[in-house]
């Protein structure tokens, strides 16, 4: 058991289905040769060979539709969009084939395939390689989105979506990629994909994060319990579909909710979950449901990236006014 | 030893926080070479070497704030001069290629170097050119390999360029915003310590390198804590979706631990038996806890609409969905209405007189009797907590005295006359007609003199205010009092009518009451009780004559006026009561 990152994780996960999986094929900008430009196959080629870790040309629209292709003739690619800002031109094949094609099929064909992207801001890239969109993907039906926050978390998670039969849409929160490392065995063993992870029990406010984000929101957990404030920390974890059971479970015990993002706040993951408890929790609430998230506006230039993304402080900021709410 | 403390690190900022240190202790650091990245309140700076030599003690750790001018770094023995990098080139450079780990830094080699010259090189994805931000060193420095020298904006980035060798620079091409392209010189390198140049082994090191940083788009933070995965939450997860209830699960893992094989070993048993729905939470059947409002489902506007009407959730029916409690439920509740009778909620004790069924044998008839406290709510509520408020801040003390009316004319409207005692002596003691603020120890001296009247009610206190009373005529103030009066009645008392008064009139004395010991309202400092008046036989000059004598209560709060402005504010409203007009 090594003490291995969020990225050698991924790796790790991907090495471990090549390995065991004969269907698993696996390609992309830069994944072959180079390795990935964040490392995240490096190595791979050259222990699984060129048939089955592929380099790509510069033309995501492509990638999707071989992924596409490849699915539905029972393969299971995993497809890399070297950044989650370059996986417009690939939106087509996402949405309008890999989608559909087991409604469209009627169950004939299913999609077992993973699309892997870099999402995020914190390492000082340009504007459109930093921002959270895994909104745009959670609102289509028969995608799902993961995201995991911590590097067991990647490889458990990632293992069940390339074990789905079912298009799975895999966020990495690049910023974490090396920031902690966690001990992991290499055995195999996935994690349930739609089941939330609660990272802290507590009875007074529930906070809900997932991604780069969780981070944060565990740190501002422990400054509110040094305050007195027992918070509640859920890992969400599968964006799409929510496990809404268990943060409503959740928030039937404190009462009160959080929820903490990078993207913007309108028509985001938040909303929709906030949606979720108004409607389904209101006779628990004892105050509004809170949220601490990235501002309706571009991403912008790094040199501003940490004033846009959500800090300890205004999680701690906003928690302390709903604790307070009369 | 050589000692550097903290320079301002501009705008004299007083302190800064250590954000990662660049270099170890033990290691050797060149002129200039950055050793700590620092946050001040403003943006994250580098501070650089002041000296050449080897690290003693690097003091604070990485989140420490340090205070400009205190000690940061101390420098050991074996200090070298700046031209002698040879022999202590290697920890150096070893510090740098960590450092650099984490950074976005450009991969260079000895092939970029054409004689003494540096070119720039390419700095990833083939752009054609890259523009200066900013110089790390300057001419007649001496760098390490790797050591950074420039920071270069390229289309997706801003890289550092390290130096590919140990040497003394001659020569920097360009100044900040210059657009070097790609392949022109950048760095001429020279003089006396060009001898001690040699190339990096740049194999080993630009391998390991690149398994670090990944990418020129971007830098990725690297950290190295190692951090446990909560298991146990996994297995809750896993346990939650595939509805297997943990307490049945038998852990098979390190410890008797649950593990996920063993979840889903239960899920699989399970589906073959009967199915084992978990158990419900407990819901709130199992008794009241009427500090915890979770107790209780009630949507917000409920829960607001209770607090409002200061009703007890847990004196309400519950009649909604799902046992939850609604507005009507909140509403029947203030009307002191029905609490349910049954077994299973826990009511406030209620005393109850029973007795046997009717008799059919005659007298008298039997009386089943309830009785309930009621909550204390609205102007009666407001009322307890206003003079809570005053009994714990203010500092009263109580000055009686009876004032001579007897020349008042038959029909003089009293309630007006007391109002105009209350102005007149307001205006000569305006210490008395105030705002005290115990907290901060401040008083506001009115100008204006805005009486309180203190109106008993079926409801509770109100205290109307007759603003500006200084500047009415008594029959003025006489009909302003009728108006609030009337408001009350028709409880159309708004918030402005009892606001802003400045002194307080308590007239008991037109019920019973011959002195009283009135409660002043803060910030008001003082309230003025009227008690009934009588008939006294006084002895005079000209004998034994009937005087008509008004009781006085003039409470006032200590904390803010003298003893002797309150009696010479007594005084005036006497002077002003005795006269006739």
């Amino acid at each position: 058991m090594a003490a291995i990152t969020l990225i050698e994780a991924v790796n790790a996960a991907m090495a471990y289905e090549l390995e065991h999986d004969q269907d698993v094929v696996l390609f992309g900008e830069d994944v072959g040769k180079n390795g990935g430009v964040f490392r995240a196959t490096d190595g791979l080629q050259k222990k699984y060979g060129k048939e089955r870790v592929i380099d790509t040309p510069l033309a995501e629209s492509m990638i999707a539709g071989l992924a596409v292709g490849m699915a539905a003739q029972g393969m299971k690619p995993i497809a890399e969009m070297q950044f989650m800002g370059f996986i417009f031109p690939a939106v087509d094949q996402i949405f309008c084939h890999a989608a559909r094609l087991r409604h469209r099929t009627r169950g004939r064909l299913t999609q077992p395939m993973v699309i892997r992207a870099p999402y995020g801001g914190g390492i000082h890239a340009p504007e459109h390689h930093s921002e959270s969109t895994e909104a745009l993907f959670s609102h289509i039906p028969g995608l799902k989105v993961v995201i995991p926050s911590n590097p067991s978390r990647a490889y458990g998670l990632m293992l069940a979506a390339i074990r789905d039969p079912d298009p799975v849409i895999f966020l990495e929160p690049k910023r974490v990629y090396r920031i902690v490392k966690h001990e992991v065995e290499d055995n195999g063993e996935e994690y349930p994909l739609e089941a939330c992870f609660v990272d802290r029990e507590g009875s007074d406010i529930t906070l809900i994060s997932w991604g780069a984000m969780m981070h944060e929101t565990l740190q501002a957990a422990e400054k509110l319990a040094a305050e007195g404030i027992e918070a509640e920390v859920i890992d969400v974890a599968t964006v799409s579909p929510i496990d809404m059971d268990t943060i409503l479970e959740s928030v039937e015990k404190t009462g009160r909710a959080c929820i903490i993002q990078e993207a913007p706040k309108s028509g985001s993951i938040g909303s929709e979950i906030a949606a979720e408890i108004a409607e389904k929790g209101i006779l628990n609430l004892l105050a509004p449901i809170g949220r601490v998230s990235g501002y309706d506006t571009v991403m912008p230039y790094y040199r501003l990236e940490k004033q846009y993304m959500p800090t300890v402080d205004r999680i701690l900021d906003e928690v302390r006014t709903i604790m307070e709410y009369k | 030893m050589k000692q550097f403390n903290l320079p301002d690190l501009g705008e004299g900022l007083p302190d800064a926080e250590i954000v990662r240190w660049l270099v170890k202790e033990g290691d050797t650091v060149t002129v200039d070479q950055p050793m700590v990245e620092m946050e001040t309140a403003k943006a994250v700076v580098e501070v650089p070497s002041p000296f050449a030599g080897r690290i003693a003690k690097l003091h604070g750790q990485e989140g420490d704030v340090i205070n400009t001018g205190d000690l940061l770094v101390s420098f050991g023995d074996g200090a070298v001069e700046d031209d002698a990098t040879e022999g202590n080139a290697e920890p150096a450079q070893e510090a740098a290629a960590e450092s650099s780990g984490s950074e976005a830094s450009a991969e260079v080699s000895s092939e970029d170097v054409v004689g003494d010259t540096f070119m720039l090189p390419d700095l990833g994805e083939g752009l054609p050119d890259a523009e200066i931000v900013r110089w790390l060193v300057k001419e007649g420095d001496t760098v390490t390999v790797d050591q950074p020298m420039v920071e270069m904006e390229t289309a997706k980035a801003v890289v550092e360029v390290p130096s590919p060798f140990a040497a003394k620079i001659s020569k920097l091409y360009g100044q900040a915003g210059d657009v070097i392209n790609t392949g022109d010189p950048l760095v001429e390198f020279g003089g006396s310590g060009s001898s001690s140049k040699k190339p990096a082994p740049k194999k080993e090191a630009g391998e390991e390198k690149r398994a670090d940083s990944g990418t020129v788009v971007g830098a990725v933070e690297v950290g190295n804590n190692v951090v446990a995965e909560t298991t146990n939450s996994v297995v809750k997860a896993l346990a939650r979706k595939l509805k297997v209830d943990l307490t049945q699960v038998t852990g098979t893992g390190k410890d008797g631990a649950i593990t996920q094989k063993d979840v889903r070993e239960a899920a699989k048993n399970s589906s073959s038996t009967a199915k084992s729905e978990p158990a419900p939470a407990a819901t709130q059947e199992s008794g009241f806890d009427t500090s915890n409002p979770l107790a209780y489902r009630a949507s917000p506007a409920v829960r607001a609409l209770a607090r409002k009407l200061g009703v007890d959730l847990g004196n309400c029916q519950a009649s909604g969905r799902k046992g939850s409690i609604t507005r009507d439920d909140v509403e029947s509740a203030s009307k002191g209405g029905s609490a349910p009778a049954s077994s299973q909620s826990a009511q406030p004790q209620t005393s109850s007189t029973t007795s046997s069924t009717p008799s059919s044998t005659g007298g008298l008839p039997t009386l089943n009797v309830e009785v309930k406290p009621e909550t204390v709510r609205g102007v009666r509520r407001a009322m307890a907590m206003g003079m809570s408020h005053s009994h714990s801040t203010v500092v009263p003390t109580t000055l009686v005295e009876d004032v001579d009316i007897s020349a008042w004319p038959k029909g003089t409207d009293s309630l007006a006359r007391y109002v105009r005692a209350l102005v007149t002596a307001a205006k000569a003691v305006p210490a008395v007609n105030a705002w005290f603020d115990g907290d901060k120890f401040e008083r506001l001296l009115h100008p204006n003199v805005n009486v309180g009247i203190a109106v008993d009610s079926g409801d509770g206190l109100y205290v109307p205010v007759v603003h500006n009373a200084d500047r009415m005529s008594m029959t003025d103030v006489r009909s302003r009092v009728q108006e609030l009066r009337q408001k009350i009645e028709t409880k159309s008392l708004k918030q402005d009518d009892q606001q802003n008064a400045t002194i307080t009139l308590s007239n008991f004395g037109s019920i019973a009451g011959r002195y009283g010991t009135p409660v002043v309202s803060p910030p008001q400092v003082a309230i003025l009780g009227t008690g009934r008046f009588r008939n006294e036989l006084k002895l005079t000059d000209k004998g034994i004559t009937n005087a008509k004598m008004l009781p006085l209560s003039l409470t006032f709060d200590h904390r803010a006026c003298t003893g002797g402005e309150a009696a010479r504010f007594l005084a005036a409203v006497m002077e002003d009561l005795q006269k006739a007009q």
